[in-house]
Formats: structure tokens, sequence, C-alpha cells
């Protein structure tokens, strides 16, 4: 999925009904997840809250190595994954442009890999001044989804997981 | 770095910012008891970010009434006093 | 065969002669000496991607050597099979492996892009400024090298720099410099800076007849050496600013980068060939702690001077560990890095918190002991074993770290607490040190320097654990450490607690608590150790506040703030804190004022009697500001430009100064600070930098008046002369009144309104203890 900053509320809904189902696996690309925001939606459905904590489990990539990296390690034992903001690391000028889409490359076919698996659900964030190389990271992606859904406004409520 | 959940004193702004549309519906002389209300919460904002709780509202409430009870406490004490100043 | 002991000033690598050196020795002259330094670096990954690289590689005998080796790897706490690759040419060396990582790029490799001065110092034990013992050959080659005093030193011998001080008369971003102050081997010279050519001869005579070691400038990266050198070539007479024959100076460009949410920026960098060029006022920390420290920091990173002056604390944090792990036959990762470990997100609540940080009861109190852990977060890395590899994410195993499910192995020592206990204990007997050391000591300046040096490189340590490019960095020992912190610091919090002291502040590291009949050190001691035997981490007494005022926030005075306070040790020295005085924006009239204040009130022993001198002081500075009394330069403001011109929706007042900058064609980048006046009407700055001199009518007297004023209520209004109070009395005269009385709302005012509520002074009357003396 690609939308604007403003989705991570509603992916923190859809990830509470996961959560209250079973584990859940959740890729941070971007610093955004939002603990207190799947906090409040689960404590729609349940007072045992930390019990629905304790089956999202969470780790977070603050550069493009280790986005790698942490797909390379991934359980591949069928449980859903939900990768958060997947481009922003790949877009830090710091690191080679050649370097960088090399590290795309792999962390898509690893992610293919694990779909063959499990359920993995993408949401790529659409900035507000998008530059050339957004494009041009975003196209890979895009083109390894079997389902892809552009919102433009933060509202729309998903109701279904995106299935690779 | 590295971090990514809110402070709790970012926390606290939140709790307010949700409650001004209520906050703005009070009287004037209610918005300053209000006030006071979160004034007293900051006193214990260490606490709350210590004991990290999923929903820190209610850790916040704690606080509030932790103060009130702090107050009812030395009121009853000027009561006392005043009580026997003029026994 | 010569043999001598010196120090080792600068070293670099050499097309044909491999490693070159520059040594001083102690009788007195100055050595080149060369030394072949093949350099190694490894290729990790496939065997079958390994074996493609071998065969790429070598048919190229005499150039690159080849072998395969098992390497030990921290992250995965085992050794892994590596192609180890030999470069003959230490010149060519980087250049080749950044070919081979272009055409390579599936293989992982370590050991590459490391400084020669490390790969040197992890060699040999020598590190740049060591003081040893050299053996060479006829040919000038250097043969053996034995350090002699080790990084660690107490007093080290100090070495007999010749220097070569550079400074032009005035700061070429304000005004256009007219000559140039020479000072060398005690004499002083002053050059035109108009007449190049005269300038060129004799600078050259100078460095060639006193042959310095060390030049010191000032703004000699961005301006002066950039002119020199330019002025140089046009009139044809070379400088010989390098020792080095043969060579150019290195150029480094400026950057902007951003570090810990905030821009910096750096400028460009001129360094040296066989002598060192420092520019004082591009020099990180000079203020702070000047050539020795800057020394010390060289001599504990083994980073070469020149580049130890000019690189942050973190980056000698990081040589001292690429050091250690080189020594240790552990790999440097080149780029790899350590992926976060999957974990429950119910965790993250918990492990997502930097220090405890309480908010104080606002106000004054008497008698307040402040006591600090030492060096809390290296110290607890250190006694601790926390490093990379040491963290296991077993819940079940012994050492857990408190709330968070992970646990530590304490069977062998960690790379970071190997590589950070030499240091941490180095500061913490220099402390000792400084202690005990009298004031008149001529060593006391020295020894200051050298331990404030390390403890940025202590403080800096920590915050580069978590960061996501360190080498060695691993999230979850950063959050070990804080997790760590805070325990130790609520244990002590109970220690005092049950000792019968009430804690008026908590800070990270340090408590202030208070007792009414504990009011001399002596008396702490038994607290201290008590709190050593529930921590396990040493924890000294800051000193006794005979009284200490902790401040609200700048938004709102009754919002406690956890760093924002003042205070007057028993010994009658003032420690402040986030006012005015303190802050590195602040205007030095406001600041010096509220500085003197303090100084007054600190004199009497009750600072109540110091109020009418206070009042007086205060009329006296007004008055000073309404008759155009006061130095222009002491009036300015220097804010940091946060972000890019463009983008501000309304600009700052720094945003402003920098536009009228811009219109005289000085750029300013956003990390660096402007000074500026405020001016009445629009846009009602001035940028202290533009070419016209200010006109002192156009000062916003009734701005710097406010200011004023409103630093001098944070100081006394705890004795009852809040910023209103002092408004009042201080501008008498109601035609003199330049501001409007503010509006005050007071807290408890509203109570009026509600039934049942005491009137407040019956309130205060009975409310016994009280926050006031």
């Amino acid at each position: 999925m690609v939308s604007p900053r403003g989705v991570v509320q509603s992916l923190m809904t859809m990830l509470s009904a996961l959560a209250l189902r079973g584990k859940v696996i959740v890729v941070d690309g971007g610093n955004c997840f939002d603990g207190y925001a799947l906090a409040r939606a689960l404590r729609r459905h349940t007072h045992n809250i930390n019990t629905a904590l304790r089956q999202v489990l969470l780790t977070r990539a603050f550069t493009c190595y280790q986005m790698m990296a942490m797909l390379a390690e991934l359980p591949t034992d069928g449980t859903p994954v939900i990768i958060l903001d997947m481009l922003s690391t790949f877009l830090d000028e710091n690191v080679s442009f050649t370097k960088r889409q090399r590290l795309l490359e792999n962390s898509l076919s690893l992610i293919r890999h694990i779909s063959e698996g499990a359920p993995v659900a993408i949401w790529a964030r659409a900035r507000s001044t998008p530059t050339g190389e957004d494009e041009l990271f975003l196209v890979p992606l895009l083109e390894t989804a079997h389902d892809i859904w552009q919102l433009q406004t933060p509202e729309i409520p998903i109701h279904q997981l995106p299935l690779f | 770095m590295g971090r990514t959940l809110p402070s709790a004193t970012q926390l606290m702004l939140n709790e307010e910012a949700s409650l001004a549309r209520f906050r703005r519906a009070l009287r004037r002389e209610d918005q300053l008891a209000f006030d006071d209300l979160f004034t007293a919460a900051q006193k214990h904002i260490s606490a709350a970010a210590y004991a990290a709780h999923a929903l820190p509202f209610e850790t916040f409430l704690m606080a509030m009434l932790l103060e009130e009870h702090k107050e009812v406490i030395r009121l009853r004490n000027v009561v006392r006093a005043l009580e026997e100043m003029h026994a | 065969m010569p043999e001598f002991t010196g120090w080792l000033l600068d070293l670099f690598e050499d097309p044909r002669e491999g490693l070159i050196l520059y040594f001083i020795d102690k009788c007195g002259s100055r050595w080149r000496l060369s030394q072949p330094f093949p350099i190694t670096f490894y290729a990790l990954g496939v065997d079958a991607d390994l074996k493609a690289l071998w065969r790429h590689l070598k048919d190229r005998p005499g150039e690159i050597s080849l072998a395969r080796t098992q390497q030990m790897d921290v992250f995965k706490r085992q050794k892994v099979t590596a192609l180890e690759i030999t470069v003959n040419n230490p010149y060519t060396a980087n250049k080749t492996f950044q070919q081979i990582a272009v055409q390579f790029p599936q293989l992982e490799y370590a050991d590459a892009d490391l400084q020669i001065s490390l790969r040197f110092a992890a060699k040999t034990g020598a590190f740049p400024l060591s003081y040893c013992r050299v053996w060479a050959d006829e040919a000038n080659q250097l043969k053996q090298i034995t350090v002699l005093e080790d990084a660690w030193t107490l007093k080290p011998v100090p070495i007999p720099f010749r220097t070569l001080t550079l400074a032009p008369n005035v700061a070429p971003h304000h005004a256009r410099p007219r000559y140039l102050k020479v000072e060398v081997a005690g004499e002083t010279y002053h050059f035109d800076l108009g007449a190049w050519r005269s300038l060129l001869v004799n600078l050259r005579a100078l460095i060639q007849r006193y042959d310095p070691d060390l030049i010191l400038t000032d703004w000699g990266d961005t301006w002066l050496l950039p002119r020199l050198i330019q002025q140089s070539e046009k009139y044809h007479i070379p400088l010989g600013l390098n020792r080095e024959i043969g060579r150019g100076v290195s150029w480094r460009e400026e950057r902007t980068y951003f570090s810990y949410g905030q821009i910096v920026y750096r400028g460009q960098q001129i360094h040296l060939f066989g002598r060192c060029h420092i520019d004082r006022q591009n020099a990180v920390l000079w203020k702070d702690y000047q050539l020795d420290g800057t020394i010390e920091v060289s001599r504990v990173t083994s980073l070469p001077l020149q580049t130890s002056a000019r690189v942050s604390p973190g980056t000698g944090i990081s040589s001292i560990e690429m050091l250690t792990a080189l020594r240790t036959g552990v790999l440097v990762p080149w780029q790899k890095q350590q992926a976060e470990m999957l974990k429950p997100a119910l965790d993250l609540f918990t492990a997502d918190q930097g220090g405890l940080v309480y908010q104080p009861k606002i106000g004054v109190h008497k008698n307040v002991a402040e006591i600090d852990f030492v060096s809390l977060y290296p110290a607890i890395m250190v006694y601790f074993n926390i490093s990379p590899e040491t963290i296991l994410p077993d819940p079940k195993a012994d050492n857990i770290v408190p709330a968070l499910g992970l646990a530590i192995d304490t069977s062998l020592e960690g790379l970071i607490p190997r590589a950070l206990r030499p240091l941490l204990e180095k500061r913490i007997e220099m402390k000792k040190h400084l202690a005990s050391t009298p004031a008149w000591d001529p060593f006391r300046k020295n020894f200051k320097h050298r331990a404030s040096a390390l403890k940025w490189l202590l403080v800096t340590c920590f915050g580069y654990l978590g960061y996501k490019n360190a080498r060695f960095g691993r999230i979850e020992a950063h959050q070990a450490v804080t997790a760590y912190g805070r325990e130790a610091l609520m244990r002590a919090k109970e220690a005092a607690e049950d000792m019968g002291y009430r804690v008026i502040q908590m800070y990270v590291d340090g408590l202030w608590v208070q007792h009414p009949d504990k009011t001399q050190p002596a008396e702490i001691e038994p607290l201290l150790l008590e709190i050593q035997e529930r921590t396990g981490l040493p924890i000294s007494l800051d000193g006794i506040y005979r009284w200490v005022v902790f401040v609200g926030s700048r938004q709102n005075k009754n919002r406690p703030v956890a760093n924002r306070y003042f205070g007057v040790f028993q010994d009658g020295s003032i420690k402040v804190r986030g006012i005015d005085a303190r802050r590195r924006d602040s205007t030095p009239f406001v600041a010096n004022a509220q500085m003197h204040l303090l100084e007054l009130l600190a004199r009497k022993n009750d600072p109540q009697e110091a109020l009418p001198e206070a009042v007086h002081y205060l009329r006296e500075q007004l008055r000073t500001l309404r008759n155009g009394q006061v130095n222009l330069a002491d009036l300015l403001v220097r804010q940091r430009l946060g972000r890019k011109l463009e983008a501000y929706r309304t600009p700052s007042p720094a945003a402003r100064a920098v536009l009228q900058l811009k219109a005289v064609g000085k750029e300013m980048q956003p990390g660096q600070r402007v000074p500026f006046l405020y001016t009445m009407g629009k846009p009602g700055v001035f940028a202290w930098d533009r070419p016209q001199n200010p006109n002192p009518h156009m000062i916003d007297v009734e701005r710097y008046q406010r200011l004023l004023l409103r630093a001098a209520g944070i100081v006394l209004e705890s004795w009852g002369l809040d910023e209103e109070k002092l408004t009042e009395k201080v501008l008498t005269n109601a035609s003199q009144l330049y501001l409007p009385v503010p509006p005050k709302q007071h807290p408890l005012q509203h109570s009026s309104n509600i039934p049942g509520i005491i009137a407040p002074p019956v309130q205060c009357a009975l409310e016994g203890k009280s926050q006031q003396i």
C-alpha cells in the first residue's frame, strides 16, 4: 500500500485485529510504530491489552543495511509480516545509490521468499514532496507486489489484509 | 536516537490536547481548575514514564488523584488547627 | 645506525616509500623515517563468491597477496571464513579496496578503510604523540619502535613543540582583516595583509628558520591558509607549509550534516604533511580543553593530531573501539550493521526510555547535597559487561537486565568494556588527582584540560553504542545501559529515603537530597557507601548547597523542569544551569547581570539581605541601557539558524538576520550561530556581521529591558521579587515606564470563586513548612 503518513493510525488498528488473533511480525522501516495507538485500538476490544501486545513482535531498521539483515533473519513459520514505511531507509543519501539499489533488490527477493509461506503486507510512504529517487525505488517494489492499494487520504478504513 | 515512542511529557501534552474541546466548553473558572489538574499531574511525569503503561492516561489520573489527596490531607490539618484555635 | 628517543608527530602514506613517519627527537632534531607497510583487509561471504574474488586478484604478485583464514566476527560470536587480502602499497590500498567492493558487491568486507594511524598503533603500540625509543637503519627506514609511556600515563613527559601561531587581527566573517599577527619562538611580528609579496617572503623565512612542528591559526582552515596558498601560487613564492617536500597540502571540504536531531556545520579543513595545523576557531571543543586536551584525545584514540582536533568525540570513540578490535583480532565491519532483535511490542514501552528524570519541587531549598554517579553510563558498560556481543535474547539466563527481556553474558569481557575500561579508569584517577591538586599548581590546568577531553569521550560512548551507523553499535546494548541506569538511580533514591533523606530532585545520574540533621560532607558518607553497596557503582558528593533554587519552565513558571536551577555551595561557589547566565544564545548584558545578581546573593549568609543591593544594581544597569552606555557587542544575541531559509514560513529573528547577510553576499548555513541585535520597528533585527556599523539609537531598549527584568526575576523571585514586583520597584517613575506591567494570573487567585477555600494569606500562615526560607 502506498499512502501518506497519516495512515499509521489505521495500520495500528489493522495490527490490533491481527494481534488479537495470533502472532504477527512488524518490521518498522521508518521509526513510525505507534505503540500507544496500538494499545488504544486493542483497548476497544479487550481489557487484556498486554497479552495482545506480546503477540506483536517488533523490530526496527534504521538503515537500509539493517533492513536487509532483518529480512534475512525473519522466522519463516507462517507468521504474518507487516512492513512499515519500507522505503525510508533506502532514501538515505549517505549511502551510495548503487548500494541502496542492490540492497533493495536483495530485500525484495527475501520478501518474495517469505511471502511463499506467510502473508506479507507492506506500506510504502508517499512523501508530500517526492524526489526522482522516490519513484526509482517505488517501482521495483510495486512490481513485486500482488495487490496494490494507493490511498490519498488516511481516512479510508482498511478491512482486509492485502496478501502477497 | 533510536527512540520511537514519544516521551511521557509529550504524552501528557497529547492528552491535554485531546481534551481541548472539553476544556473549551467549560466556564472560565472551571477551565482554571481543569488546568490545575494537569499542573498537578505534571509533578509526576517521571513516575508515569517509569511505569511505562501502554495506556498512560491511567497513570496521569493517578497523579491527579494523588495531588488531590495530598491537598485533602493538608486541608484536614488546617481545619484541625483552626478547630483547636477556636476551642 | 640512528637510534633516538622522541615523539611520533605525524604519519601518512606515500606512493613509493610506504609509510612516512615524522618524529620530534628529545635532543631537538627532527626525523623523517619510512617503513614498508602493507595493508590487510578481509572479504566475507559464501565460498563460491570468495573463490571468484580470489581468482580475480591472484595474478598480481608483489602487489597483492591472498590467504584463506578464520577471523572473529564479534556479532556472530564465532570465527568465520574470510579471504585475507594484503595490499603492499598503503597509498593505493584504499583505492584497490574500493574497486574490489564495487566489482564484488555481494561480499561483505572488514578492516577496510581504516586510518593508517590506527593500523600502525595496533601493530606497534605506537600511537600519535607517543613517547618512544626508535631504531632506524642508514636508509632512514624504521626498524623498531618501543613505546615508553602508554596512553594512560597520568603525567606524560611534555612535548617540546616548536609552535608558529598565525592570527588575522579580526574575524574575517565580521570585517576585513588588515594585518596578520605571527608569533614564534617568543617573538611577535605583524605583517600587512595588503602587502602579500613581503608577507609571503617573511613568512617563508620564518618557517624555514624555525621549522615549526605545530602551526596554530585562527580561521586557518576557512580563510587564512586558503588565502596564503592562493597568493603564494600567484606570486610564485612557495611557503613550505608542509615539511614533506613534493606534496601539496591536504584539502577537505566543508560539510553540513544531521546529527542527534540537530544540524551541524563543519568548515573546510587544511591538513599539512610533516607538520600539524590546528585552526583554533575550527577545532572541536578547543575552548574546553585547548591543546593539552587535543593531544590527550590524539593519544587515547590513536587519531593523528590534525584529525583529532577536528572530529567529534563520536569519531574518537569509534577509533578506540576499532583499535581494540584490531588489537584483539576482531573484525571491524565495513558496512554491515546489526539489526534489532525481534521483541514483543510490550517490551518497547519499558525499553524505549532515556534516563530517569524527575520534576523538582519548584522554589528554594536549603542544605541540599548533590550526589552524582561517577560516569554512570560508561561505568555500567564496563562493570556490567555491556557490549554488542554480550547481549543474549534469553530471559531465563542469569544477569537479566531489569525490566527488559534480555540477559548479559558475563563469561568473557566484551569488546566495548575492554575498549572503555582504561579510559574510564584514567578519568576517575584524574578526577581524584585534580581534587587533591591545589589551585596554584602549574600542572592543574593541564590536568583539567585532559580530564575534560576524557570526559567528552566518555560522555559520547554511550550514545555511540546505540547509533545506527556505529560499527559496533547495537540498540539492545543501548537499552540495557539506560535500564541499568534507571535501576541504579531508583535504588539510590530508596537508599536515601530509607536513611531519612528527602529527595528534592533526580536527573539521570544524580540526586539532590536533603536531611535536617546532615549538613556536612562527612555526614553524607554513609549514604554514599550504602548506594555503592546497593548498586555496585561508584558515586560521589558533588557538594552541599547552602541553598538551591529550582526554576520552572520558560513558558510556564509553574511547570517543573529538570534542568533549570541555580545555587550556592557551602564553599561559596555558584552553580547555574539552564537560565540566561548559562545559555549560549543569551545576551551578554543580560547573562552578566544575572550572574552578578547571583554573586550578590552568594555573598550574604541570608540572601534576603542582598536584595536592596540587587535592586540598586538593576536600576544602574537599566540606566546605562537607556543612556546608550552599554557596549553594543554586549547586546548581541546568538541564535542558531535551525533550518534552511526557504523552510521558514515566518522567519525567526535568526532567519531575518541571515537574510540581511545574504543581501550583502554572506552565506550562512543551517547549524551556524548568527549574532544580531534587536532593533526597533521592522525587521526588528540587525545582523552583526553586516558591513555597516549599527546605529545605537536603533536598539530596541524596551525589549532588552524586558529581557533583563525577566532574567532578574528568575533569580530574585524566591525572595519575593518576581518580574512584576521588580518592574514596579526598578522603574519607579511612571513616565519612565517603557512597558506595561505584564498581566499575571496568580495560580491561586481563582480560588476565591470556589466556595470553601480559605483566602491565601491565611493559607500561607497556616502552611507551616513552606518552600520559602
